[in-house]
């Protein structure tokens, strides 16, 4: 008796017996198993194909037709909890490993030549990328890989997509785009064989994968997580509309500021003009200029109001000299006679002016010198 | 007694002003009254010199700077 453990991807009711066929979805194995028609209605949870299950069966071989299967004895429905623990397990390993370290992460391009993406045909995710980024930036290129994204055969040819388009030199960034659905619709994107595979790619990988709850492991070893395909298609193609409005933006704010300056330096330089020094370069000398006017102005009415207060005083001086001297006498005739000497006495008696005696006789106008020739009663 | 042509304005002046005060303050005899009025004469003709002379100079000068100016 062994237990195995895979997935469904066959189930055929015949008779009473249920045929079936196992899969292991990394492997690529598959193995026919059989078992009562009972087994499969008493099932703990309702077996289809894409169901992972556990069976406990033992090896049998129809000699009549030479084909070898397990026949099955017991099943049991791997359940969530379960699925989900083996999910953590993996989780850790791979994070043990250094597979989500962020400095593993390559940058995506900011505008991609063509855009890898793997997806299911006719898929609404395959819709919403290539709808959004195309309306984002019209002149986009695709490369589209369309894989089964869910049951058995999902992870080899997801596998495989990645690969060819990580060969390819003209694919700058690779989606793996898929819709929400359940954890076991959404295990292949967990699947350890992918997220090595994801992480081996040497093209930058975006995943997007279900909607914003779900986990997959694939988006942690992604080098960009996308919550929904939407989301992924604005990360990997710039906004054509909101790029040129902000080169727009940016030359309109360039082109002002630089009127700006222009119009700035020209005020300055204006002002400058504008003071005294330049705009009236002769004010400095006509005001220096008006300085001397004034000065010679005020030392000509100076000097003439000098003049004519020491001739007024000088004027005074002589009239008040003539008043005492004996100018008005002399001006009627009389005249005075000194005898010239040391002393200039005046001459008084005749007897002091004997001939000979030199005598000044003093007139109006000036004075002249004689000699004397002796008293008149002497001839 | 210094010689008057040789005296400035301001002293030849200051020394008219001394010599008419000296007068009429009175109180000489005649014959150095004389000579105080005669020295006073002859300062009043030497201020008035110095006199003329400054205004010609002035007025030279004014009308030369009209001159320039015309």
């Amino acid at each position: 008796m062994v237990w195995i453990e895979g997935q469904l991807t066959e189930l055929k009711l015949r008779g009473t017996t249920a045929w079936m066929v196992l899969r292991d979805p990394a492997a690529d194995m598959s193995l026919s198993v059989s078992c009562p028609r009972d087994l499969v209605a008493a099932a703990p949870v309702p077996l289809s194909e894409g169901t992972q299950v556990i069976m406990l069966g033992r090896p049998q071989f129809y000699t009549r037709n030479g084909s070898f299967s397990l026949r099955i004895s017991e099943i049991r429905a791997v359940g969530i909890g379960e699925l989900l623990a083996r999910i953590d397990r993996l989780r850790k390993l791979l994070d043990a490993e250094g597979l989500f370290d962020p400095r593993l992460k390559r940058p995506i391009p900011f505008l991609p030549n063509t855009i890898g993406l793997i997806t299911g045909r006719a898929s609404a995710a395959e819709r919403d990328v290539i709808s959004v980024a195309g309306d984002r930036w019209p002149a986009v290129h695709f490369a589209v890989r369309n894989t089964v994204v869910q049951g058995p055969n999902a992870v080899p040819q997801i596998v495989e997509a990645l690969r060819e388009l990580d060969g390819d030199p003209d694919v700058d960034v690779i989606v793996v785009a898929r819709g929400g659905g359940s954890v076991e619709d959404l295990l292949p994107f967990s699947d350890e064989t992918l997220c090595r595979a994801i992480a081996a790619c040497t093209t930058p990988v975006v995943s997007a994968v279900g909607h914003e709850p779900d986990n997959p492991l694939c988006d942690l070893v992604a080098d960009v997580r996308a919550a929904t395909p939407t989301d992924a298609a604005k990360r990997v193609v710039p906004d054509a509309a909101a790029e040129q409005a902000l080169v727009s933006d940016l030359r309109r704010r360039s082109a002002r500021a630089l009127r700006n300056w222009v119009h700035r330096e020209q005020h300055t330089l204006d002002q400058l003009r504008s003071r005294p020094v330049l705009a009236q370069p002769l004010a400095a000398l006509t005001a220096r200029g008006e300085e001397i006017h004034r000065a010679r102005a005020a030392a000509r009415r100076d000097v003439t109001r000098l003049l004519t207060a020491e001739t007024d005083r000088i004027e005074h001086l002589s009239a008040r000299l003539a008043t005492l001297g004996p100018s008005a006498t002399l001006a009627r005739g009389y005249s005075v006679v000194q005898i010239v000497s040391n002393s200039m006495t005046v001459l008084r008696s005749t007897k002091d002016a004997p001939a000979g005696t030199r005598l000044r006789i003093r007139v109006a106008d000036g004075a002249i010198t004689t000699l004397s020739e002796g008293s008149d009663e002497a001839h | 007694m210094k010689p008057i042509s040789r005296m400035g304005y301001e002293e030849s002046r200051d020394e008219l002003v001394e010599v008419v005060r000296q007068l009429e303050q009175g109180g000489l005899d005649l014959d150095a009254s004389l000579k105080l009025w005669e020295r006073g004469e002859e300062l009043a003709k030497r201020c008035e010199e110095h006199l003329a002379g400054a205004r010609a100079k002035v007025e030279k000068a004014l009308a030369s700077r009209d001159d320039e100016e015309a």
